[in-house]
């Protein structure tokens, strides 16, 4: 593969052509800038009227027509990811052990966490991060190394990922706000530590709609959920239309998709009588658009018996395909994984807007508390090859421009060691990735302290993530909102706090 | 709003924010100057006309005199009621007085003296409206041949003594106040006397338990209880505090020394839910800076919370059961039949004295947390403490607050009880009135019915609102009173048209008339709930299911097949997993209180009404027992079909289509799926 390719700035004007929605890069830039200095609003409007212009028909971000909530809307400015694929390893991978290489831990094994690290940590109020643990640094067991023309170092445990480093962007300071499970994860899909807001992907179907009728906008797929259950990945007090729909790998690949058997051949036929009845009973009605909304979902539920079965068909990959994703794998777990890769491929490539994919192969996860290598060695070798495949794959298709891809978790884990080998939960720092999608490649920002346990440099907390991905899909995070109960909602926040990382977008 | 007003609203807003903050000191200072006189304990809360008139008022001294000239500030008026300009739909008697009342703000809108719906439309719609189920064929039959005047009045009263119908208005209080079986957040444990409660309500509703009683013994029920209860009405006092235990609980927190936020989200999610639910104040938008536009400050918010400071959660009260009545003693034998046989239940049908393990909550007098405003709302940034206080706007000076004589509790949540259903409060019979009439209209007079602030809708017409407001206090807070005061007037039923919105049904309607029509609907007289049998891949949503447990707290446990077809009020309601066909038809999110459901119309919900097996079986039953399309229209719309009808009905059977498919083309259908 020739990395120099990847590893080049990418000419924005090529990739601009590509864009459907395409507008002066100068333009973009100033845009960008308002972001993030409170400069440029005249440029901000100018595209957007422009955007406007381009597709008269589109409604603007968040503004819902009740009678067809999922049709595409404009964004507010030009978007550089038209989709979102997000991989959330459940639990909390650590990052000392994957693609945050700390050769200090070496040193330090088996001693005390240095005073000056600790009494940092102890200042913040991340302190906690300490409750629990013993007070005893713990090496990582696995061996790094330099990977791709960047030069990033990554653990053995991910190789295949690590073949791809140039085309990943890496943020080694990210923060969450509680270190248990649900209120992390809640944060993390929703910007609360309380349960009860709107996930990141029903706030971006919510904001521009999706591009396919005939699948849902946004899909969730997983073996077991995340900690913390469906609160997790709800539409929260956005309206239901944009709760997400869970996809299996499996055939029917949606609950409810096909009629009980001996009642499917008739199926046709029963539409057609409900139509009719349907039509009659609506002449009652003069201008009730609810009736015809609802004879209308009928059509596109019986378009979408199709169309998710046939988005479903793995099977249809050819073998390189499925080699490519490790689903030949002989390990249930890692085809398991594969499967959902491929998947989630094939619904972003049919115009699928989010699709949110859980890695929780059990009822832990990678929470790791005891005996590191036993839980992190194969979970690693049940998720690298299909993380790795999806990357190739939508690459080689040129969907990687327009997905924004991230692999994330709730939090980390630290370098403290905890009872036997294991690893406490660390809120404190822990690293993330981001591909595609108008995401810089190549790149890390953000850094841990010398033994990976506190970010030190340049904090980054999921609101600043939040408001990143959605500026990567032409979206203003502040203006992406919703009024309930008298404030004005967004999954960034009402402190308005929050930094998209512009610096990482092309 | 435009792009080019960002920089300056910033920038206004920082200087806001400052401003307000320089405020807040010079207030608390001038509020205790003005106010000292006045003796903390027994200083009498001024009437809402003098503060708001008094030109120290705190609220405008923080933000301007505009913020004053709120409708909702002012108390509730005794309107007279309009001269009738319109005969009522019969042509002849005088109008309804809320016809009257809306003639002028609906003046533009085909509404009034008009005729009514159908007979047929009005019976379904009050059927629906009041026990949640439709009115078979043959209660429409009887509607229709009864002549008599009276004839929409008797149908009125049989509803309204008809025990579904507090099953169906249970239902809509348990989204106001967030119900759940279930703690939430990682483990989302099954709470499994939260049952209790939701009986409760429905008891009350039944009874027409004065809503004043209703509101005081769910915020204080404890309180009144000069010692364990004695009777089942006594009870019922401690089983209402379940209120107080219904908000999420991270049990998880203290494992990560994160005890303190999770205290901190009870108080705030007790504090917001509190004032959304009684008052249609938005105080969690004043949690981490002063309301944005209400007239109410950061203060307000924690001076409310401090009326929770004591509380604690108190499952082992002690009851002294003596002459139990027969339906108490049922309940507890079915608390007894769900996994607790470790718990003394059986010992308590007899014995005097006897602990139930209950879902209560109490004060603990000797931790009275300390109150303190935070900054930004972290709980991490403790500012100065308050004392419990009402929103000063209206009551400035700090409330009279008496420990009961029986020494266990502080007071505190009385006091803030006893305020709530005071004379002097200008929100809560408006804000129960106003969920009253959503729930007969789809829409309230008020259309954001958790917030009657500035950013919430002006009423409709306001005048109506306070004039059934006051009718509810005059007639002893009586819902079932209210409710048949507006189910009489013709805008109940007015037909469909700009103003009378077709509604969707909700999803345990959906799921309740699918049961009904087909015959498989059964009665349940409270209990624990039932637990759905679904899939394992379902259940994996949280993983924590996975993990059952000795207390049968985490997993998930179905009941019988025979169990399964009971109201959905009674089916288990966690947090974190839900139930996917229930939650295709718009379940709210069940931490936060839910002013008002939404009715989506998307394909998933086709899929779900034409393909579930549940519903295919159920048309499959009542197909067994009939006979022809006719019998179909009559069990699933409680009419005979049209000519029409009749003949493509027969058409499509005679291509070689079932009784069943039919049945289940009609279970689909528009009709059955709106309100009429």
């Amino acid at each position: 593969m020739d990395m120099s390719k990847h590893f080049q700035p990418a000419n924005p004007q090529a990739i601009l052509a590509n864009r459907p929605e395409s507008f002066l890069p100068t333009q973009r830039r100033d845009f960008l800038r308002s972001l993030g200095g409170g400069l440029g609003v005249v440029a901000c409007a100018a595209i957007e009227s422009q955007l406007r212009a381009q597709s008269p028909n589109r409604r603007s971000v968040g503004d819902v027509d009740p009678l067809n909530p999922y049709a595409p809307r404009i964004p507010h400015f030009a978007p550089r990811a038209k989709s979102v694929i997000f991989l959330f390893m459940v639990g909390g991978p650590s990052q000392i052990d994957t693609y945050d290489y700390k050769p200090l831990l070496e040193k330090l094994d088996g001693k005390p966490v240095p005073a000056s690290i600790r009494d940092a940590l102890n200042a913040t109020r991340h302190a906690n991060v300490f409750h629990g643990c013993d007070d005893v640094v713990l090496k990582s067991p696995y061996t790094f190394k330099p990977y791709g023309q960047s030069g990033m170092w990554v653990s053995e445990l991910m190789p295949h990922t690590a073949e791809h480093v140039d085309d990943l962007c890496f943020i080694h300071s990210m923060q969450a706000d509680s270190n248990n499970h649900a209120p992390a994860s809640y944060q993390l899909h929703t910007g609360d530590v309380r349960a009860g807001k709107a996930s990141l992907g029903s706030w971006v179907t919510y904001g521009l709609g999706t591009e396919s009728q005939e699948l849902p906008g946004y899909v969730v797929l997983f073996d077991a959920g995340p900690l913390g259950g469906s609160a997790n990945y709800t539409n929260g007090f956005l309206p239901p239309a944009f709760q997400p729909t869970r996809f299996a790998t499996t055939n029917p690949p949606l609950q409810h998709l096909v009629a009980p058997e001996h009642l499917a051949p008739g199926q046709r036929q029963s539409l057609d009588l409900l139509h009719e009845l349907n039509r009659m009973h609506r002449d009652q009605y003069a201008g009730a658009t609810e009736l015809d909304a609802r004879i209308a979902s009928y059509e596109l539920a019986y378009r979408m018996q199709a169309s998710a079965m046939q988005v479903g068909r793995i099977e249809d990959e050819p073998e390189h395909i499925h080699k490519l994703y490790g689903i030949d794998s002989p390990e249930a777990r890692t085809q398991s994984f594969s499967r959902k890769c491929l998947l989630a491929r094939r619904l972003v490539e049919q115009g699928v807007r989010f699709v949110q994919l859980y890695d929780m192969p059990d009822k832990d996860g990678w929470d790791a508390h005891a005996k590191l290598v036993e839980n992190h060695t194969p979970r690693a070798k049940w998720t690298d090859i299909g993380v790795a495949g999806l990357l190739a794959d939508l690459k080689q298709r040129g969907l990687l421009d327009t997905t924004l891809v991230v692999w994330a978790s709730e939090f980390g884990r630290t370098p403290m060691k905890q009872g036997d080998l294991g690893r406490q939960h660390n809120a404190a720092g822990f690293t993330i990735w981001m591909a595609g999608g108008g995401v810089r490649k190549g790149l890390r920002i953000g850094s841990t302290d010398e033994i990976g346990l506190m970010a030190s440099e340049r904090p980054i907390q999921f609101r600043d993530l939040h408001a990143t991905i959605l500026a990567a899909l032409g979206i203003d995070h502040e203006r992406l909102s919703l009024e309930v109960s008298g404030r004005d909602e967004r999954i960034t926040g009402v402190a308005g706090s929050a930094n998209p990382l512009l610096d990482i977008l092309v | 709003m435009s792009p080019t007003l960002q920089t300056p609203r910033s920038l206004v807003l920082g200087l806001r924010l400052t401003l307000a903050c320089l405020c807040l000191v010079s207030v608390s200072v001038l509020e205790k100057h003005l106010f000292a006189q006045q003796d903390q304990r027994s200083g009498s809360t001024p009437s809402i006309g003098t503060a708001l008139e008094d030109p120290n008022n705190p609220i405008a001294r923080l933000f301007g005199s505009e913020r004053l000239d709120l409708w909702s500030l002012r108390q509730i008026q005794d309107t007279r009621i309009p001269e009738s300009g319109i005969p009522d739909s019969t042509g002849q008697g005088q109008s309804h007085p809320i016809d009257r009342f809306l003639a002028e703000p609906l003046a533009g809108i085909q509404l009034m003296g008009s005729a009514r719906v159908s007979k047929k439309h009005q019976l379904e719609r009050l059927s629906l409206d009041l026990i949640g189920l439709r009115a078979s064929y043959d209660e429409v039959i009887d509607f229709e041949t009864d002549a008599s005047s009276e004839s929409f009045d008797h149908q009125i009263d049989r509803l309204l003594a008809d025990p579904r119908f507090g099953e169906h208005w249970a239902r809509l209080w348990l989204d106001v106040v967030r119900y759940s079986d279930s703690n939430g957040f990682d483990w989302d444990e099954f709470r499994k006397q939260a049952w209790n409660y939701r009986d409760f309500v429905v008891r009350a509703l039944n009874s027409d338990l004065p809503y004043d009683a209703f509101v005081l013994w769910q915020l204080a029920g404890d309180e009144l209880l000069d010692g364990p209860p004695e009777s089942e009405a006594q009870l019922d006092r401690l089983i209402a505090t379940g209120y107080l235990r219904l908000g999420p609980y991270d049990n998880a927190a203290k494992l990560f020394n994160e005890q303190d936020r999770a205290r901190a989200e009870v108080l705030t999610d007790l504090t917001e839910t509190t004032g959304a639910a009684f008052l249609g104040l938005t105080l969690s938008c004043c949690r981490c800076h002063p309301h944005k536009t209400d007239p109410l400050s950061q203060e307000d918010h924690y001076r409310f919370r401090a009326f929770f400071a004591a509380i604690q959660f108190a499952d082992s009260t002690p009851v002294l059961l003596g002459n139990q009545p027969q339906d108490i003693q049922e309940h507890h034998r079915n608390a007894a039949s769900i996994q607790e046989s470790n718990e003394p239940i059986d010992g308590l049908k007899n014995e005097k004295h006897s602990v139930l393990t209950g879902f209560f909550a109490t004060d603990d007098k000797d931790h009275i947390e300390t109150i303190r405003v935070l900054d930004q709302g972290n709980h991490q940034k403790p500012l100065e403490p308050v004392e419990p206080g009402f929103p000063s706007v209206l009551f400035p000076n700090a409330p009279r607050i008496d420990p009961p004589s029986h020494g266990r509790t502080t007071g505190r949540r009385l006091a803030l009880a006893r305020w709530i259903i005071s004379k002097d409060n200008p929100w809560t019979a408006r804000v129960i009135v106003n969920r009253v009439w959503q729930n007969l209209f789809g829409q309230g007079l008020v259309a954001s019915s958790n917030d009657l602030g500035i950013t919430g809708s002006a009423p409709i017409s306001q005048e109506l609102l306070d004039h059934l407001s006051v009718y509810l206090v005059e007639h002893d807070w009586s819902l079932k009173a209210l409710i048949k005061y507006i189910v009489e007037s013709d805008a109940y039923s007015a037909p469909i048209g700009p103003w009378r919105k077709l509604r969707r049904l909700s999803a345990e309607q959906l799921r309740d008339v699918v049961l009904q029509t087909t015959g498989q609907l059964q009665h349940r007289n409270g209990g624990p709930p039932v637990w759905p049998v679904l899939s394992d891949d379902v259940l994996r949503s949280n993983p924590a299911v996975l993990d059952d447990n000795e207390t049968k707290t985490k997993g998930w446990y179905p009941s019988p097949e025979s169990q399964q077809t009971v109201r959905s009020l009674y089916l288990i309601q966690k947090r974190t997993v839900r139930i996917p066909w229930m939650e295709s038809f718009d379940l709210p999110e069940n931490t936060v209180s839910c002013a008002r459901r939404d009715a989506s119309i998307v394909p998933s919900q086709a899929l779900a009404l034409l393909n579930a097996t549940w519903v295919a079986q159920a048309a499959g039953q009542l197909a067994g027992r009939i006979e022809n399309s006719t019998d179909a229209y009559r069990a699933i719309l409680g009419r005979d079909p049209s000519e029409t009808e009749l003949r493509i009905c027969d058409a499509y059977l005679g291509q070689g289509r079932s009784i069943q498919e039919l049945v289940l083309v009609l279970i689909n259908s528009n009709e059955l799926a709106f309100l009429p």
